[in-house]
């Protein structure tokens, strides 16, 4: 920043003595506020956002007895046993495969289907292109169709069961929007140059379309995979045997089941959250930066809304 | 329109529509077909329960809901409203805060951006679990710090009046790192030659943030603010964990729902509440861009 004013000025030892001091002083002020600064911004993140998390975990280490004497202290004495109570209880283990598999496959699925649809689209090979685009995005402002999904699913014998379930969640095709515009940024003379060597179509977007997409399907796939994961509503329709549940459904009725028992529940919590924590502290950077680049576009990243929406559904 | 190079000249007319027939099938039968047979449903009455007819009834579940259980259906609105309203105007001031404070790059912001980002990522269960356990009013620290400071007891979610804002309170937790996130790319796109200006005309602080920044930011405030509104529109997983809508937290999503899946099911009343919130979605939505988009021209 430059601070030199137009006028001369006539330079004298008492002058440059005072810029001295006013300068030190400027830079204590600053180390002052900075520090303050920072340990605001530490007791705001930590305290507000991260201590609900560490107190949950405080309570899984209680025992019963332990926990009904001093419920908001710490435990005492400490115990690891509603770890392994929780997790034979509430069966995680099977309900983490079940998640897993929930998440992966439609994660996978709505990508490559995605990348399908979007290609032609966004090379305008039809007609009008245009319009179908607009077409699909507008569905998106269509009203919820949760109930006639259910009756549907009921009628095409997908309910309560996992192959139906992941058909179901399979073929939504969320993420198409925000493909579409990244393919454009692909040139088309790699088509036409493939083309002429004989590359078939499918190859083609396999070995070289998807792997060009790689941040863009980064992104898109982290993000679908957290709201996969995290969807309570859909299983809790759609899942009615307890062993296709996921965790998040299993966690619902353990939570139904279990109401006043707070320390086997806040081991079951931090059993469920284990695994996406994990994936948070992994792609933490990938994440942050998803949500800043579809931010960058500025108000046309309205225009995301009922895919976002789409995917949280 | 360009024409598709792959394939022979025959085949290649039919390689795009190949391409898009597989997802386009899936997205008709399990996209838009739910959609909009939402309408359809809504106009008849049929409870869900195997073995049930359904029958086309014309208007009634509209007739019933607004004859009959209009004090509940208002009501919900009622909620609705107030949890977007509340939900709205807290995260964009929250949101806005934190980012002010943390865009720059300093020692330890992004761990701090990191922690209060990181609440979004758990599922409703998991984030419904814990405030279940820190707002119990028999044993949780809620309860604790409640009884010193203002003393007296309080049910908190199960206070009628108090419950919808504290599911407020747990949606802003949740959902204020993305506000912030968005803000934070907002305040990183102006240019700091117009900061320079200010201070050379000797704009103080507050003045530098109501003519610059709040301006410059108006992109970022419309997606943050449209988006939050939006998404707490339709909110009702959240709800469902902490109060299944009991105490006055039956948002349109939470009626719906109750409506459709709870005890006694009726597919198609669920259908028209779920017509109700597309029709109150649509308005708010269409009201709000316009409104957004013409701030952004005028400032």
């Amino acid at each position: 920043m430059s601070t030199r004013t137009a006028g001369p000025r006539r330079v004298t030892p008492e002058l440059i003595e005072a810029e001295r001091v006013a300068r030190r002083r400027r830079g204590l002020l600053r180390g002052l506020r900075l520090s303050g600064t920072q340990l605001f911004c530490f007791v705001v993140a930590a305290g507000f956002f991260a201590l609900p998390l560490v107190y949950l975990l405080l309570q899984a280490f209680k025992t019963y007895p332990g926990f009904l004497k001093d419920p908001t202290g710490l435990p005492h004495p400490w115990t690891l046993s509603n770890f392994s109570a929780a997790w034979n209880q509430g069966g995680f283990g099977v309900e983490m495969i079940n998640s897993l598999i929930y998440a992966v496959v439609p994660d996978v699925i709505t990508l490559i289907l995605g990348v399908f649809l979007a290609f032609p689209i966004s090379r305008g090979w039809f007609k009008h292109s245009n319009v179908l685009y607009s077409f699909f995005v507008f569905s998106g402002f269509l009203p919820a169709g949760l109930i006639p999904l259910f009756v549907e699913a009921q009628k095409l014998g997908l309910y309560d069961n996992q192959v139906g379930y992941l058909i179901l969640t399979s073929l939504t095709g969320a993420g198409f929007f925000f493909f579409v515009g990244y393919i454009k940024t692909i040139p088309r003379e790699l088509d036409e140059a493939a083309a002429m060597d004989g590359c078939g179509y499918v190859r083609f977007i396999f070995q070289i379309i998807i792997p060009q997409m790689k941040p863009a399907l980064a992104t898109f796939a982290i993000f679908g995979f957290v709201a996969s994961w995290n969807n309570l509503i859909l299983p809790l329709i759609m899942l009615n045997d307890s062993s296709l549940w996921p965790v998040t459904r299993g966690l619902y009725g353990f939570f139904g089941e279990h109401t006043t028992q707070w320390p086997l529940i806040a081991a079951a919590t931090v059993i469920v959250a284990l695994p996406i924590l994990v994936v948070f502290a992994l792609l933490q950077r990938h994440l942050v930066e998803g949500v800043a680049g579809g931010a960058a576009t500025g108000s046309a990243g309205v225009g995301n809304a009922p895919a976002a929406v789409a995917a949280e559904e | 329109m360009s024409t598709c190079p792959f394939g022979t000249r025959r085949t290649s007319r039919w390689i795009p529509w190949l391409s898009i027939a597989v997802p386009s099938i899936g997205w008709l039968t399990f996209g838009l077909y739910p959609s909009l047979a939402t309408v359809y449903y809504s106009f008849t009455n049929y409870s869900g329960l195997p073995g049930t007819p359904e029958t086309f009834c014309g208007l009634c579940n509209y007739r019933n809901m607004f004859t009959s259980n209009y004090s509940q259906l208002s009501q919900a609105v009622v909620t609705t409203l107030e949890y977007v309203g509340g939900v709205t105007v807290l995260q964009i001031v929250i949101g806005l805060g934190l980012a002010l404070v943390l865009q720059r790059r300093r020692f330890g912001f992004g761990f701090y951006r990191a922690l209060i980002f990181m609440p979004q990522i758990f599922s409703v269960t998991i984030v419904g679990v814990l405030f279940s356990l820190l707002l119990d009013p028999t044993s949780g620290p809620a309860e604790t710090v409640y009884h010193s400071v203002i003393g007296g007891y309080s049910s908190f979610l199960g206070d009628s009046d108090l419950a919808i804002w504290l599911i407020v309170l747990v949606n802003v937790w949740m959902f204020s790192g993305y506000t912030m996130l968005v803000y934070i790319a907002g305040l990183r796109r102006i240019p700091p030659e117009l900061y320079e200006a200010a201070a050379l005309d000797g704009a103080g602080a507050i003045r530098r943030f109501w003519r610059i920044t709040w301006p410059m930011l108006a992109p970022a405030t419309t997606v943050n603010v449209f988006l939050t509104v939006m998404g707490s529109l339709g909110e009702y997983a959240l709800i469902l964990v902490l109060t299944q809508g009991q105490y006055h937290t039956q948002t349109l999503g939470m009626f719906m729902f109750n409506t459709a899946f709870g005890a006694n099911p009726d597919l198609g009343l669920g259908s028209m509440l779920a017509m109700v919130q597309f029709v109150l979605t649509a308005v708010i939505g269409s009201l709000l861009l316009w409104v957004l988009r013409r701030r952004e021209v005028s400032l």
